[in-house]
């Protein structure tokens, strides 16, 4: 009896303490409309900034030194490819060949006599020259042009076997079966034959929302929540608090909870962006809910423990910033983390961002059974009470 | 002697080096108006801070109520309200949403809480503000908010520090009006002040100087404790006089009161026979004296300025 009094009258205190921090957050018109537009046009932004992996329209010189038959035509497959925005050079004086000169990451170049080469037995190689700087974009290039040389070859082989004169093919004959099946395997292109599995419309945009929905929410949810018990503290409010026979834990639910109403808001428009726009679809919709929740609910912790430990707002936002920054690329939101070094990715594992890509993902693309993500779960939830319960343990402190 | 309220016994409270409460050892009896008066820095906010139940003592220990303050502060906290010297209310939210915040803090029921909120809006005067902003709300309507915030849970006992600092005569004329009903009610009332007339109105007065108790009484007897009576001298002109008697031998200062130039001396009667014999400021024209009691004030420039000679 005694106890559902003492818990009536908590959850009383908890929803004065949750009505309050609504109202100051409903009565700033500005974060109100930041808190609203930002994240459905973050993810709009986003969602486009990282649709497509592949670099496309590379900026190069293409110079056929040759203008033979053959380089001719090679000159005319690569102009169909979309990777290059080429610049085709007329064959003479010789290319200058100062990339960043030029404005182009790459220059290709056709060697004179380049065609009777091929004809004579003695094949020459064409000029690359590719900027390292951007190492993603040169191994691009120089995959993209060996495929289109290796086709290239693969054509110019038919063709010749097409043309052979008829006595070689009774030539041929005269081969014992054996080698001339191994012969026929050999002029066969071999091949891969891929099923691709988890994300069969290969998108990028299926691989990434997680990152981009998590990023958003995380980076608004920490700075808001880190400023909370710190503007009280600027005011002096907090003395009045702490006057009051409010607990430390009850403050602490009752500014939690306004600010997870707000975030499941937004990730309900995030989700609505990437569901309408991007044409994203979601798999087992409560794990993911769960998933989502145990997230917010570390992410606002970690706000709130910053906020309990920061003097003034702007220390508070000083340290939501350094904690935010690391999480870009550390944190597998919008990368593997297999491209990590190994080292590395034990700091990964310290951010509630990776464990939540990680278990969305594993969910969303993998349509993976629970079992596989408790791990990351369990490990959000300890979050939970770590930051949280570290918060209150400071606001204890702060009154000594 | 009335049942004790708040029992101080060898209070201290260091920052660092500095000693910001000395051993303070005090008792307030239930139902008065203690005047609690010191200079600035004296340690009186720090005082209230460790009664409150906010900063922790360094040595000693208090009691409210009987309960110490600080080791069961969770349940001394229902027993007191707390009106900060700085505005610590929400000024973004309204003065109904600030009532309302702060009375689910103290865990009213709802029914008592509406009732309560009734009852303070019209005791506060609040009524025609109820839906403005805390924050455009002007200073005296602040404090009488702030006063209604603290006072929700009807505690027995209300800290005031420095309540009516900065506010015009009438808000201070109404807060103390309120006091007055409080300590009438049987509220116990601590309240700093720099106002001496408003430490005339106290049922005590304690005076703090670096964070030590110099004394604790009645106003009437803290002016006993004055020795002997000012001398108050028409001098004209009257601004360069008030220079020329401050920097005169054997006088401790000079101060203008009420159009005189009333004097602290170790030795006023002494003094006066001189300058009656010989007055030694040829520029200005002594046009009379008169003899007056000390009053609060300069009790308390005895104490503050160490003036020992002055005090019994």
């Amino acid at each position: 009896m005694n106890i559902a009094v003492n818990v009536r009258a908590s959850l009383r205190a908890i929803a004065s303490v949750a009505r309050k921090e609504f109202l100051h957050i409903w009565r700033d018109k500005r974060i109100v409309a930041l808190v609203l537009v930002l994240p459905p046009f973050f993810t709009f932004l986003f969602g486009h900034a990282f649709e497509a992996t592949e670099p496309k329209g590379v900026a190069a010189v293409l110079q056929d030194r040759d203008q033979s038959v053959a380089s001719t035509r090679l000159v005319k497959r690569l102009a169909g490819q979309e990777t290059f925005a080429w610049r085709f050079q007329a064959a003479e004086p010789a290319c200058d060949e100062d990339l960043v000169r030029q404005g182009v990451q790459a220059i290709l170049v056709i060697p004179a006599g380049w065609g009777n080469g091929l004809q004579d037995g003695v094949p020459m190689p064409l000029q690359l020259l590719v900027d390292g700087g951007d190492t993603q974009t040169a191994v691009v290039v120089e995959g993209t042009l060996k495929e289109a040389l290796g086709e290239f070859q693969v054509e110019a082989r038919d063709a010749m076997v097409k043309n052979l004169p008829p006595g070689v093919v009774q030539l041929g004959g005269l081969l014992p079966v054996a080698v001339r099946q191994q012969f026929a395997s050999a002029m066969t292109p071999w091949s891969l034959e891929t099923r691709i599995l988890y994300n069969p419309r290969l998108r990028f945009i299926d691989y990434v929302i997680p990152g981009v929905i998590g990023l958003i929410l995380q980076l608004l949810t920490v700075t808001l929540m880190a400023c909370t018990i710190t503007r009280e503290r600027e005011t002096g409010t907090l003395y009045q608090l702490m006057v009051t026979s409010l607990r430390q834990w009850e403050i602490v639910v009752g500014k939690v909870l306004p600010f997870l109403a707000i975030s499941l808001l937004l990730i309900g428009l995030t989700v609505a962006v990437a569901y309408f726009h991007f044409g994203v679809r979601f798999q087992q919709a409560p794990v993911l809910a769960l998933i989502c929740l145990l997230f917010l609910l570390c992410s606002l912790g970690m706000g709130l423990l910053i906020s309990s430990f920061s003097e003034t707002q702007t220390q508070a936002i000083q340290f939501a910033v350094f904690y935010l920054l690391p999480v870009f690329p550390l944190s597998g939101a919008f990368a593997p983390l297999s491209q990590l070094p190994e080292n590395i990715r034990y700091v990964s594992q310290l951010f509630p961002l990776t464990h939540f890509c990680h278990a969305f993902r594993l969910i969303n693309l993998d349509n993976a059974p629970f079992s596989y993500i408790v791990n990351d779960l369990l490990r959000l939830a300890a979050g939970v009470l770590l930051t949280c319960g570290g918060a209150a343990l400071l606001l204890r402190r702060t009154q000594q | 002697m009335p049942e004790p309220h708040i029992v101080i016994e060898g209070l201290c409270k260091e920052y660092g080096r500095m000693l910001a409460v000395d051993r303070l050892s005090m008792t307030i009896p239930r139902g008065e108006i203690f005047g609690f008066l010191g200079a600035n820095g004296a340690g009186k906010t720090t005082t209230i801070r460790m009664l409150c139940g906010l900063t922790q003592p360094t040595a000693g220990r208090a009691f409210i109520g009987g309960r110490d303050v600080w080791l069961d502060r969770s349940h001394v906290r229902y027993q007191f309200g707390y009106v900060a010297q700085k505005f610590s209310l929400y000024p973004d939210l309204s003065v109904l949403e600030n009532l309302r915040f702060f009375g689910g803090a103290c865990r009213l029921a709802p029914a008592d809480l509406a009732a309560r909120v009734e009852v303070l809006l019209d005791q506060m005067d609040l009524r025609s503000k109820r839906d403005a902003g805390a924050g455009s709300l002007s200073g005296g309507m602040k404090q009488l908010l702030a006063m209604a915030c603290a006072l929700l849970h009807r505690p027995p006992l209300l800290f005031l520090d420095e309540p009516t600092s900065g506010l015009d005569p009438v808000h201070r004329q109404q807060i103390w009006n309120l006091l007055y009903d409080l300590s009438h009610d049987g509220t116990t009332v601590f309240v700093t002040t720099h106002y001496m007339d408003e430490a005339d109105r106290c049922t005590e007065v304690g005076f703090l100087d670096r964070g030590s108790l110099l004394a604790k009484e009645t106003p009437q007897n803290l002016k006993r404790r004055f020795r002997g009576q000012l001398l108050e001298l028409d001098v004209d002109p009257v601004m360069p006089a008030l220079v020329s008697l401050r920097g005169a031998p054997g006088v401790l200062d000079a101060v203008l009161r009420g159009g005189r130039v009333r004097l602290y001396a170790n030795q006023p009667a002494e003094l006066f026979d001189a300058w009656r014999r010989e007055w030694p400021f040829p520029d200005l024209r002594w046009t009379g004296h008169r003899w007056v009691d000390a009053d609060m004030e300069d009790v308390f420039k005895a104490y503050s300025q160490g003036y020992a000679g002055l005090l019994t």
